[in-house]
Protein backbone atom coordinates (compact mmCIF):
# COMPACT_ATOMS: atom_id res chain seq x y z
CA UNK A 1 0.00 0.00 0.00
CA UNK A 2 1.32 3.31 -0.77
CA UNK A 3 1.94 5.56 1.93
CA UNK A 4 1.50 9.03 1.51
CA UNK A 5 1.99 12.50 4.01
CA UNK A 6 -0.62 15.14 2.99
CA UNK A 7 0.47 18.67 4.35
CA UNK A 8 -1.69 21.57 4.78
CA UNK A 9 -2.06 23.90 7.53
CA UNK A 10 -5.96 23.34 7.12
CA UNK A 11 -7.69 20.66 8.99
CA UNK A 12 -10.39 21.41 6.65
CA UNK A 13 -8.33 20.95 3.16
CA UNK A 14 -6.49 17.84 4.67
CA UNK A 15 -9.69 15.87 5.34
CA UNK A 16 -10.96 17.40 1.65
CA UNK A 17 -7.40 16.12 -0.11
CA UNK A 18 -7.56 12.62 1.89
CA UNK A 19 -11.11 12.14 0.45
CA UNK A 20 -10.73 13.43 -2.76
CA UNK A 21 -8.02 10.96 -2.84
CA UNK A 22 -10.34 8.21 -1.74
CA UNK A 23 -12.50 9.35 -4.54
CA UNK A 24 -9.85 9.22 -7.01
CA UNK A 25 -9.56 5.46 -5.94
CA UNK A 26 -6.72 5.42 -4.58
CA UNK A 27 -6.70 3.31 -1.11
CA UNK A 28 -3.31 4.70 0.47
CA UNK A 29 -2.48 4.37 3.78
CA UNK A 30 -2.54 8.36 5.28
CA UNK A 31 -0.27 10.52 7.46
CA UNK A 32 -0.55 14.19 8.01
CA UNK A 33 0.94 17.41 8.80
CA UNK A 34 0.02 20.68 9.61
CA UNK A 35 3.02 22.58 8.00
CA UNK A 36 6.57 22.24 6.20
CA UNK A 37 8.68 22.03 9.46
CA UNK A 38 5.93 19.08 10.58
CA UNK A 39 6.04 17.51 7.56
CA UNK A 40 10.14 17.13 7.42
CA UNK A 41 10.60 15.94 10.88
CA UNK A 42 8.01 13.40 9.60
CA UNK A 43 9.19 12.09 6.57
CA UNK A 44 13.11 12.38 8.21
CA UNK A 45 11.40 9.83 11.25
CA UNK A 46 9.71 7.50 8.50
CA UNK A 47 9.72 8.44 4.58
CA UNK A 48 6.69 7.86 3.28
CA UNK A 49 6.09 7.74 -0.78
CA UNK A 50 4.67 10.22 -1.79
CA UNK A 51 4.02 13.48 -0.07
CA UNK A 52 1.28 15.93 -1.11
CA UNK A 53 1.83 19.22 -0.09
CA UNK A 54 0.34 23.07 0.19
CA UNK A 55 1.82 25.91 -1.02
CA UNK A 56 1.37 28.60 1.12
CA UNK A 57 1.79 27.50 5.02
CA UNK A 58 3.33 29.22 8.10
CA UNK A 59 6.59 28.41 9.62
CA UNK A 60 7.66 26.74 6.69
CA UNK A 61 6.29 26.84 2.66
CA UNK A 62 5.48 23.64 0.64
CA UNK A 63 8.22 24.76 -1.53
CA UNK A 64 10.78 25.69 1.41
CA UNK A 65 9.81 21.75 2.82
CA UNK A 66 10.64 20.67 -0.56
CA UNK A 67 14.19 22.66 -1.18
CA UNK A 68 14.67 21.10 2.41
CA UNK A 69 13.99 17.96 1.55
CA UNK A 70 16.46 17.42 -1.64
CA UNK A 71 19.36 19.58 0.40
CA UNK A 72 18.60 16.99 2.96
CA UNK A 73 19.76 14.17 -0.02
CA UNK A 74 15.74 12.81 0.30
CA UNK A 75 14.15 12.31 -3.47
CA UNK A 76 10.44 11.58 -1.97
CA UNK A 77 8.29 12.07 -4.59
CA UNK A 78 6.50 15.22 -4.20
CA UNK A 79 3.36 17.10 -5.57
CA UNK A 80 1.95 20.34 -4.59
CA UNK A 81 -1.94 21.08 -4.11
CA UNK A 82 -2.18 24.30 -3.51
CA UNK A 83 -4.57 27.33 -4.54
CA UNK A 84 -2.23 28.91 -6.46
CA UNK A 85 -1.91 27.54 -9.97
CA UNK A 86 0.07 30.60 -11.96
CA UNK A 87 2.41 29.68 -14.49
CA UNK A 88 5.09 30.79 -12.59
CA UNK A 89 4.55 29.11 -9.37
CA UNK A 90 4.26 25.48 -11.76
CA UNK A 91 7.54 26.65 -13.63
CA UNK A 92 8.99 27.04 -10.02
CA UNK A 93 7.63 23.59 -8.59
CA UNK A 94 9.18 22.28 -11.86
CA UNK A 95 12.78 22.83 -11.37
CA UNK A 96 12.22 22.67 -7.76
CA UNK A 97 11.97 18.54 -8.04
CA UNK A 98 8.22 18.61 -7.69
CA UNK A 99 5.86 16.00 -9.89
CA UNK A 100 2.84 17.81 -10.38
CA UNK A 101 0.80 21.13 -9.14
CA UNK A 102 -2.48 20.50 -8.27
CA UNK A 103 -4.72 23.72 -8.27
CA UNK A 104 -7.37 24.16 -5.69
CA UNK A 105 -10.33 24.05 -6.01
CA UNK A 106 -9.70 20.69 -7.61
CA UNK A 107 -11.40 16.96 -8.17
CA UNK A 108 -11.11 13.22 -8.34
CA UNK A 109 -10.61 13.41 -12.00
CA UNK A 110 -8.07 15.83 -11.54
CA UNK A 111 -6.20 13.72 -9.11
CA UNK A 112 -6.27 10.70 -11.58
CA UNK A 113 -4.72 12.83 -14.29
CA UNK A 114 -1.88 13.81 -12.32
CA UNK A 115 -0.61 11.25 -9.93
CA UNK A 116 -1.47 8.10 -12.63
CA UNK A 117 0.89 8.60 -14.47
CA UNK A 118 3.67 9.27 -11.79
CA UNK A 119 2.92 6.77 -9.11
CA UNK A 120 -0.33 4.54 -10.05
CA UNK B 1 -5.11 39.93 -19.78
CA UNK B 2 -6.06 42.97 -18.39
CA UNK B 3 -4.79 44.34 -14.70
CA UNK B 4 -8.42 44.37 -13.32
CA UNK B 5 -10.11 41.34 -12.09
CA UNK B 6 -14.01 41.43 -13.72
CA UNK B 7 -17.52 40.64 -12.45
CA UNK B 8 -17.43 37.34 -14.27
CA UNK B 9 -14.24 36.21 -13.57
CA UNK B 10 -15.06 36.36 -9.81
CA UNK B 11 -18.47 35.01 -10.19
CA UNK B 12 -16.73 32.05 -12.21
CA UNK B 13 -14.77 31.18 -9.89
CA UNK B 14 -16.94 31.54 -6.68
CA UNK B 15 -19.12 29.33 -8.65
CA UNK B 16 -16.11 26.78 -9.77
CA UNK B 17 -14.55 26.60 -5.83
CA UNK B 18 -18.15 25.99 -4.38
CA UNK B 19 -19.07 23.35 -7.19
CA UNK B 20 -15.63 21.32 -7.02
CA UNK B 21 -14.98 21.87 -3.18
CA UNK B 22 -18.21 22.63 -1.12
CA UNK B 23 -21.24 21.36 -3.14
CA UNK B 24 -19.96 18.59 -5.68
CA UNK B 25 -22.03 20.23 -7.99
CA UNK B 26 -22.84 22.88 -9.82
CA UNK B 27 -25.86 25.72 -10.15
CA UNK B 28 -25.89 25.47 -6.18
CA UNK B 29 -24.33 29.01 -5.76
CA UNK B 30 -26.17 31.75 -7.64
CA UNK B 31 -26.30 35.66 -7.87
CA UNK B 32 -28.80 36.93 -5.07
CA UNK B 33 -32.01 38.39 -7.10
CA UNK B 34 -34.13 40.76 -4.68
CA UNK B 35 -33.27 43.09 -2.32
CA UNK B 36 -30.18 42.44 0.50
CA UNK B 37 -31.13 41.41 3.86
CA UNK B 38 -28.39 42.69 6.49
CA UNK B 39 -26.36 40.13 7.54
CA UNK B 40 -26.60 39.40 11.07
CA UNK B 41 -23.93 37.78 13.25
CA UNK B 42 -21.34 38.22 10.75
CA UNK B 43 -18.30 36.50 9.83
CA UNK B 44 -16.05 37.71 7.29
CA UNK B 45 -12.98 35.61 5.62
CA UNK B 46 -10.09 37.32 3.72
CA UNK B 47 -7.33 36.90 1.99
CA UNK B 48 -4.72 39.57 1.27
CA UNK B 49 -2.68 39.70 -3.03
CA UNK B 50 0.82 41.34 -2.62
CA UNK B 51 2.62 42.94 -5.47
CA UNK B 52 2.14 44.80 -8.22
CA UNK B 53 -1.77 44.19 -8.05
CA UNK B 54 -2.82 44.20 -4.31
CA UNK B 55 -6.14 43.60 -2.93
CA UNK B 56 -7.62 41.80 -0.73
CA UNK B 57 -10.54 38.41 -1.71
CA UNK B 58 -12.91 38.63 1.18
CA UNK B 59 -16.17 36.14 1.77
CA UNK B 60 -19.35 37.83 3.92
CA UNK B 61 -21.33 35.66 5.56
CA UNK B 62 -24.24 34.87 8.49
CA UNK B 63 -22.55 33.10 11.13
CA UNK B 64 -25.35 30.08 10.29
CA UNK B 65 -24.39 30.01 6.91
CA UNK B 66 -20.46 29.67 7.82
CA UNK B 67 -21.48 26.60 10.02
CA UNK B 68 -23.70 25.26 7.02
CA UNK B 69 -20.57 25.12 4.85
CA UNK B 70 -18.11 24.10 7.59
CA UNK B 71 -20.72 20.83 7.93
CA UNK B 72 -20.53 20.80 3.99
CA UNK B 73 -16.95 20.70 4.19
CA UNK B 74 -16.30 18.42 6.34
CA UNK B 75 -18.85 16.47 5.73
CA UNK B 76 -20.78 16.68 8.88
CA UNK B 77 -24.11 15.49 9.74
CA UNK B 78 -26.31 18.31 9.92
CA UNK B 79 -26.04 17.95 13.66
CA UNK B 80 -23.08 17.89 14.34
CA UNK B 81 -21.19 20.21 16.65
CA UNK B 82 -18.39 22.18 14.35
CA UNK B 83 -15.61 23.54 16.48
CA UNK B 84 -14.94 27.30 16.49
CA UNK B 85 -11.58 25.98 14.94
CA UNK B 86 -13.35 24.30 12.13
CA UNK B 87 -15.63 27.17 11.66
CA UNK B 88 -12.48 29.86 11.13
CA UNK B 89 -10.53 26.63 9.14
CA UNK B 90 -13.76 26.01 6.82
CA UNK B 91 -14.32 29.72 5.89
CA UNK B 92 -10.65 31.05 5.67
CA UNK B 93 -9.38 28.19 3.46
CA UNK B 94 -12.78 29.03 0.99
CA UNK B 95 -11.70 32.79 0.91
CA UNK B 96 -7.97 31.34 0.42
CA UNK B 97 -8.94 28.74 -2.92
CA UNK B 98 -10.83 32.44 -4.07
CA UNK B 99 -7.93 34.66 -3.71
CA UNK B 100 -5.87 31.62 -5.00
CA UNK B 101 -7.47 31.88 -8.23
CA UNK B 102 -7.79 35.29 -8.20
CA UNK B 103 -4.27 35.77 -8.31
CA UNK B 104 -3.68 33.57 -10.82
CA UNK B 105 -5.61 36.00 -13.32
CA UNK B 106 -3.05 38.77 -12.81
CA UNK B 107 -0.67 39.67 -15.49
CA UNK B 108 2.52 39.79 -12.79
CA UNK B 109 3.22 37.37 -10.23
CA UNK B 110 2.90 38.41 -6.56
CA UNK B 111 2.02 36.81 -3.19
CA UNK B 112 -0.69 35.68 -1.67
CA UNK B 113 -1.05 36.05 2.70
CA UNK B 114 -2.39 33.32 4.89
CA UNK B 115 -6.20 33.64 5.36
CA UNK B 116 -7.73 35.51 8.30
CA UNK B 117 -11.39 35.40 9.89
CA UNK B 118 -13.27 37.84 12.25
CA UNK B 119 -16.36 39.17 12.60
CA UNK B 120 -15.37 42.65 10.84
CA UNK B 121 -13.31 43.48 7.86
CA UNK B 122 -10.02 45.68 8.94
CA UNK B 123 -8.98 48.41 6.97
CA UNK B 124 -6.69 47.57 3.82
CA UNK B 125 -5.09 51.55 3.44
CA UNK B 126 -6.67 53.55 0.72
CA UNK B 127 -8.35 50.20 -0.90
CA UNK B 128 -11.25 50.24 -2.99
CA UNK B 129 -13.94 47.67 -3.10
CA UNK B 130 -13.70 46.94 -6.73
CA UNK B 131 -16.28 43.80 -7.15
CA UNK B 132 -19.21 43.03 -4.73
CA UNK B 133 -20.74 40.03 -5.57
CA UNK B 134 -24.22 38.95 -3.60
CA UNK B 135 -24.81 35.37 -3.93
CA UNK B 136 -27.11 33.07 -3.06
CA UNK B 137 -26.38 29.35 -2.11
CA UNK B 138 -28.80 27.33 -0.99
CA UNK B 139 -30.68 29.82 -0.67
CA UNK B 140 -28.59 31.74 1.69
CA UNK B 141 -26.92 35.19 1.42
CA UNK B 142 -22.76 34.93 0.30
CA UNK B 143 -21.10 37.59 -0.39
CA UNK B 144 -17.61 38.31 -1.97
CA UNK B 145 -15.80 41.29 -2.67
CA UNK B 146 -12.42 42.39 -4.05
CA UNK B 147 -10.87 45.25 -2.98
CA UNK B 148 -7.98 47.06 -5.09
CA UNK B 149 -5.43 49.53 -3.73
CA UNK B 150 -4.91 52.31 -5.41
CA UNK B 151 -1.80 51.70 -7.43
CA UNK B 152 -3.73 49.44 -9.33
CA UNK B 153 -5.93 51.68 -9.92
CA UNK B 154 -4.27 54.06 -11.50
CA UNK B 155 -2.77 51.86 -13.92
CA UNK B 156 -6.19 51.41 -15.41
CA UNK B 157 -6.63 52.75 -18.64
Amino acid sequence: MIRVLVTDDSRVMRQIVVRTLRQAGYDWDVREASDGVEALAAIKADEPDVVLSDWNMPNMTGIELLHALRAAGYQTPFGFVTSEGSPEMRAAAESAGALFLIAKPFTPEAFREVIDPVLA
Amino acid sequence: MTATVEHDQVLSIAQEVFSAMVDGDLGLLLPWEGDLPEIDDALVAWVDLHGEWSGRAVLVTAGPTALELARVLLDLDPRDEVSPDDLVDALGEIANVVGGNLKSLLPTPGTLGLPHVGDALPPLDGAVRSQHLPLSWRGRLLVIDVWVTPLVLKEKP
